[in-house]
């Protein structure tokens, strides 16, 4: 069971509202491999760069700003989460070869091995929220990485949030000003 | 012409694991062959053989996407910042 604090998954599926009709895309930090904070990343797919209801992607300035704020602050990637509008929960062919790199290697380690993909699809109602690890190929005859679902426990808000996390960030955003 | 270069997430990997490069070159196109003179195979993760640059790649020059610059020939000034990240996508 992957426990997420509730208001970090009501916090995606309200951002995967919000970008009706597009696909939405974020990151969830974690600290002590806690999940604590999601970030809403523009979704930049699409000829005007304006998003996509079939498709995303990051924009890659914010994606530079998260990498060196993990950096900073050790925090870790827990999970890159996105919307469906229109079909389930699970990762499609394109997020399965988009999880490595070069896309489609699946012979290789995925390029975020220790991250979550998590998918929200709005297809119903309430919308579907599933976490998932997508691993390389056991052998050069299967067409697909290995897609494992890990079934996601909504935790109360109150005891598994991380306030020391939030308290060491306060602290040191008083200490750089 | 000394730069600094960002590496990014899986891309470390091609460089040993580390976050900034220091490069020489007085383009694009120079520094990538200063890293790969000092990583070999760092290059093929960036260009193809051709040289272009692959599409699930991006470079930032100084919060600049260099595919609206002047690609891999854009030109560097002394002390600019450069990164390479993978680009992050699905659908």
């Amino acid at each position: 069971m992957l426990k997420i604090p509730r208001a970090i998954v009501e916090e995606m599926v309200a951002h995967a509202r919000e970008a009706m009709p597009n696909e939405a895309c974020g990151m969830v930090h974690a600290q002590g491999g806690v999940p604590f904070e999601v970030h809403r990343v523009k979704n930049i797919a699409g000829d005007e760069k304006s998003g996509s209801p079939f498709r995303y992607e990051m924009d890659p300035m914010q994606q530079l700003r998260l990498e060196a704020q993990r950096d900073e602050t050790g925090e870790t990637l827990f999970a890159i989460y996105h919307s469906h509008v229109g079909s389930e929960a699970r990762p499609s062919p394109t997020d399965e070869r988009q999880a490595f790199f070069p896309p489609g290697e699946f012979d290789r380690d995925p390029a975020y091995p220790n991250t979550f993909y998590i998918l929200v699809s709005l297809a119903s109602e309430p919308p579907e929220v599933r976490a998932w690890r997508v691993l390389k190929r056991t052998s050069p005859d299967e067409t697909r990485p290995v897609v494992i679902e890990e079934p996601i426990e909504r935790a109360r808000w109150w005891p598994q949030w991380p306030w020391r996390c939030w308290m060491r960030r306060w602290t040191g955003r008083l200490r750089h000003r | 012409m000394a730069v600094q270069v960002h590496v990014t997430s899986v891309i470390r990997n091609a460089v040993g694991g580390q976050r900034k490069v220091s490069a020489d070159g007085g383009s694009v196109r120079e520094v990538l062959a200063d890293i790969e003179a000092k990583y070999p195979g760092f290059k093929a993760q960036v260009m193809d053989e051709q040289g272009q640059l692959h599409r699930f790649v991006n470079i930032y020059l100084n919060d600049e996407d260099i595919r609206y610059l002047q690609g891999a020939d854009t030109i560097l000034s002394d002390g600019d910042e450069m990164s390479i990240l993978p680009a992050l996508a699905g659908g």
